[in-house]
């Protein structure tokens, strides 16, 4: 904590020396154990983010090494909030299911309070979301992801080198964008398949995250734009995601009765086929043929093997 | 002697107590997210602490009296650490990604706070920021869910269930909550008298009455392994395809082998329509349910849909 704050008080470089001198708790020590003192403080420091700068004040002797802590790149930069935004920053401390997050998301929190932010979380009393992060790779895939290290991680059975560049949770479930080193190009990956830790293959810091579209790679994961439709018959008030996403039709072919008629659109035929079939009685496809032939095949896999 | 986490929660501590004078000892506790205890050992390490040189006038100084007879904490002599430092990657990353979950569960004005918010953070930190995606249903439904949580009145929604009819239950909402990367309502049911749950996306509509909220108390915690809670759970055993392994992802499931080119997964059950939807999803790619009678539901489900189709 003193050498911190000596570090951030001084306006250059001090040497080892000097530090020694005036930092309580180091004069006392003997020659090695002061060193072995000063490194892992030092080291100390940089883990927690404090930026330590090694260099030297005098041009012509660049060897003499001294350490600084400059105030503008410690320092968080003001920041203010309106009322709107401090209620939902007061919410925050509340999402994560994970101890740890949970933990970062506190100290993040309280570092805003100390800088005169008071988050207030009774005013969203209603809201209660939660995060959960189960992935048994979550937590060093999260790491890597922060400071930027290359890791190495079994995936679906092979082994892949990536360098991680930004993480999302989508419906549940964690992903990880990427560049794949082997095959040289950016790649998604759901970390739920990802069955151990990943292995730390390099040092933080030790590639560049591209500036990438992350909202257009993100956006491959949503459904496929539906863009052919087909006609279904639906009982009134029934299968409403389907009629959610239908639109009432006039059907010229033959229509049960006591159905309404829809035309809802698809991307994947497959997706299609196990959704009606979901809807069982409830929703019945009268065209194309292929896809009422598909799902009165699976349907008769129903009846006839589960029999 | 002090560990890298203390120290981190001092440099913080420092400027907390210097913009809040007279801060409360156990209010300062929760905010850092320490004991009480713990945090008076901070305070003994910060009354050693100061200006290099370790002169008397160099001490930050704590009124350590005070916070004895008071439980307030005076801390001065420390004007050179007055800001906190900087967001730590994770720290960034983790109020960043609590903020958009809470985006996705808010509607409204409360999202637009949201929105500017995590624009200012981003700012701030310029950190890499995770995306987030709830299946929240309309921003509109969330909006008037919220404003009725807010204003204990009883609502009537437009509900439908996985493979159930549509109803119109009214309710008694208590809460917006996330599980699984789904948006629910947690809200007390007046016909049934017990507490439920009802998936956002599942909301068609809400109607809000003017009948204010008897008292409910809190609903119950709808934490990880909720499902488990559930007395009427029921395990059962698929053995599947294995192109049907994408229900390891989509769904809770408690157990998932692989047995002689098959998976086998046990899942937990509380919903038998469920079940009976996920049966007829699955199709061909099923080869056994254990118990056999689980399979029951789809079988009629599924004969009564050929015969519809005239193909029974």
């Amino acid at each position: 904590m003193n050498l911190a704050i000596c570090l951030l008080m001084a306006r250059r470089f001090i040497e080892k020396s000097q530090i020694r001198q005036v930092v309580e708790g180091y004069h006392d020590l003997s020659d090695a154990a002061f060193e072995r003192t000063f490194e892992r403080d030092k080291d100390e420091l940089r883990v927690m983010g404090v930026p330590v700068e090694t260099g030297s004040n005098n041009p012509l002797f660049p060897d003499e090494v001294g350490y600084r802590v400059r105030r503008k790149d410690f320092e968080l930069p003001a920041i203010e909030f309106d009322s709107a935004e401090t209620a939902a920053l007061g919410l925050a401390a509340t999402v994560w299911e994970s101890a740890t997050q949970a933990e970062q998301a506190v100290s993040a929190l309280a570092k805003l309070r100390a800088a005169g932010v008071d988050p207030d979380p009774g005013r969203l009393a209603g809201l209660a979301p939660s995060i959960g992060a189960r992935e048994p790779a979550f937590a060093s895939i999260w790491a890597a992801t922060g400071d930027h290290t290359p890791i190495r991680f079994s995936y679906k059975g092979q082994q892949r080198q990536v360098e991680p560049w930004a993480m999302t949770y989508r419906r549940g479930a964690w992903y990880l964008l990427g560049r794949d080193r082997d095959r040289e190009a950016p790649r998604m990956f759901k970390v739920a398949r990802v069955d151990a830790p990943a292995q730390e293959i390099g040092k933080p810091g030790s590639y560049q995250v591209p500036d990438v579209d992350l909202d257009a790679a993100w956006g491959r994961l949503e459904p496929r734009q539906a863009d052919t439709e087909a006609i279904v018959a639906i009982r009134p008030g029934r299968a409403a995601e389907l009629r959610r996403r239908g639109r009432p039709v006039e059907f010229k072919g033959t229509v049960p009765a006591g159905y309404e008629v829809y035309a809802v659109g698809y991307a994947r035929v497959a997706d299609l086929v196990g959704e009606l079939c979901a809807h069982g009685a409830d929703a019945l496809v009268l065209s194309p043929a292929r896809i009422r032939q598909s799902v009165i095949t699976e349907l008769k896999a129903v009846t006839g093997s589960l029999a | 002697m002090t560990s890298a986490e203390q120290v981190a929660r001092l440099l913080a501590l420092v400027p907390y107590l210097q913009s809040h004078p007279d801060a409360e000892l156990g209010t300062t506790a929760d905010v850092f997210g320490v004991s009480t205890d713990q945090l008076l050992e901070d305070l003994n390490v910060l009354w050693y602490c100061g200006l290099p040189g370790g002169m008397p006038g160099d001490l930050i100084e704590i009124d350590m009296d005070t916070v004895a007879a008071s439980g307030k904490i005076r801390l001065s002599n420390a004007e050179y650490l007055a800001r906190p430092m900087r967001f730590t990657p994770d720290e960034a990353m983790s109020l960043v990604v609590a903020l958009r979950a809470v985006r996705e569960l808010a509607g409204g004005h409360v999202g637009e706070g949201i929105d500017s918010a995590l624009a200012k953070l981003e700012r701030a930190t310029g950190a890499p920021s995770p995306h987030v995606a709830v299946a929240g249903g309309s921003e509109e439904i969330r909006e008037r869910l919220s404003d009725a949580v807010a204003a204990k009145v009883v609502v009537e929604l437009d509900y439908t269930g996985a493979g159930l009819a549509p109803s119109s239950p009214r309710v008694a909402p208590a809460q917006l909550i996330v599980r699984d990367g789904f948006g629910y309502l947690q809200a007390w049911s007046l016909e049934r008298g017990a507490w439920r749950t009802y998936r956002l996306d599942r909301i068609s509509d809400v109607r809000v009455t003017g009948e204010p909220v008897a008292d409910i108390g809190e609903p119950p915690a709808f934490g990880p392994g909720w499902l488990e809670q559930r007395p009427d759970a029921a395990e059962v055993t698929l053995r599947l395809a294995p192109e049907a392994a994408w229900i390891a992802e989509y769904h809770p499931i408690r157990a998932l082998r692989h047995v002689r080119g098959a998976i086998e997964v046990d899942l937990l059950v509380a919903d038998a329509a469920w079940l009976r939807s996920l049966l007829l999803r699955l199709g061909r790619s099923v080869r056994a349910v254990v118990p056999a009678e689980a399979a029951a539901g789809a079988r009629e489900a599924a004969a009564e849909a050929l015969a519809a189709y005239g193909a029974g």
